[in-house]
């Protein structure tokens, strides 16, 4: 009896341990999409397949260009800055797990003045989009996607 | 009916072989045995077919008792097994209750451990929490397919 509770005690436990690291979250996998978006000629770059369908459905763009694809990985409380056209940096700050979803502190500069600054709740494994800036005749889209391990 | 001797019916001699008959007719029969040479062999006749009767009965009884008896202990020994808890879970083998509760308690932690995955967060995919800008229009929008969250701001 004793050697049957022993035995499934550890191998869930090596299954959870081995299998699944949410237990232990500690670095944020985060992907910063930069994209030049205008009524240009119809165009979409490939990278940005998984979200095109939804940029469409509220945007009346017909050229979606990547300009920037990097992809940080930080630590929570650990700062990702990514330079963006027009003198503009992004800076994104995951602060912490909350309710299942991953809270981020998301900051535009414009010659080191903050510009636009917000914190969001992220869900695991998804994306925001944030736009607005001007850029050679069509906006600048930033896409962020959060991944925590 | 009663034989040539004629003082006693083979009914009377057939309750007497039997030992059924009052003390004084007992006593009498008897007595008229000694004296009668066919009621004699009428009581011989009765005795020998009793006692095969007897013989075969009492072996019948015995044998249908002994097997009646096991069969009747085998039965509710079979009942018994049936109704009985464990056995419909004789695979888990002893300490049965225990096993279950340990099986069900290691169930209990994998769901919590991965309600993430299991039970991922519904609503949109990103919940805005504070927005703090110098531009007065700030919009946010949720796509009705996937429900992917946009901030829109006018930078002029």
């Amino acid at each position: 009896m004793l050697r049957f509770i022993k035995i499934t005690i550890l191998t869930a436990g090596l299954f959870c341990l081995a299998v699944h690291p949410v237990l232990a979250k500690k670095t944020v996998l985060t992907d910063i999409k930069v994209i030049h978006a205008s009524t240009g000629k119809n165009h979409v770059d490939p990278g940005l397949n998984s979200i095109i369908s939804e940029l469409e459905s509220v945007f009346k763009y017909t050229s979606y260009r990547l300009l920037k694809d990097e992809t940080l990985n930080l630590n929570f409380g650990q700062k990702g800055q990514v330079n963006l056209p027009g003198k503009r940096t992004l800076e994104v700050v995951p602060i912490k797990m909350e309710n299942k979803r991953i809270r981020y502190q998301i900051l535009i500069r414009k010659i080191n003045r903050i510009i636009f600054k917000t914190q969001v709740l992220l869900k695991n494994n998804s994306s925001i989009t944030i736009g607005g800036p001007k850029f050679k005749k069509g906006t600048l889209l930033f896409n962020i996607s959060g991944s925590a391990h | 009916m009663k034989n040539s001797c004629g003082k006693y019916s083979s009914e009377e001699i057939s309750r007497f072989v039997d030992n059924e008959l009052p003390t004084q007719t007992y006593d009498a029969i008897q007595q008229h045995l000694s004296t009668c040479t066919e009621c004699s062999a009428m009581v011989k006749n009765f005795s020998s077919l009793s006692d095969i009767f007897s013989h075969h009965a009492a072996a019948r009884v015995a044998q249908m008792e002994k097997g009646t008896i096991a069969k009747h202990l085998h039965s509710t020994l079979q009942k018994k097994e049936k109704s009985t808890f464990g056995n419909h879970f004789e695979f888990l083998g002893k300490h049965m209750v225990l096993k279950v509760a340990s099986l069900a308690i290691i169930l209990m932690i994998s769901l919590f451990a991965f309600q993430n995955t299991i039970f991922p967060p519904t609503g949109p995919s990103a919940i805005v929490k504070s927005v703090d800008t110098d531009f007065a229009s700030v919009m946010i929008i949720e796509t009705q397919k996937k429900k992917h969250t946009i901030i829109w701001f006018n930078e002029t």
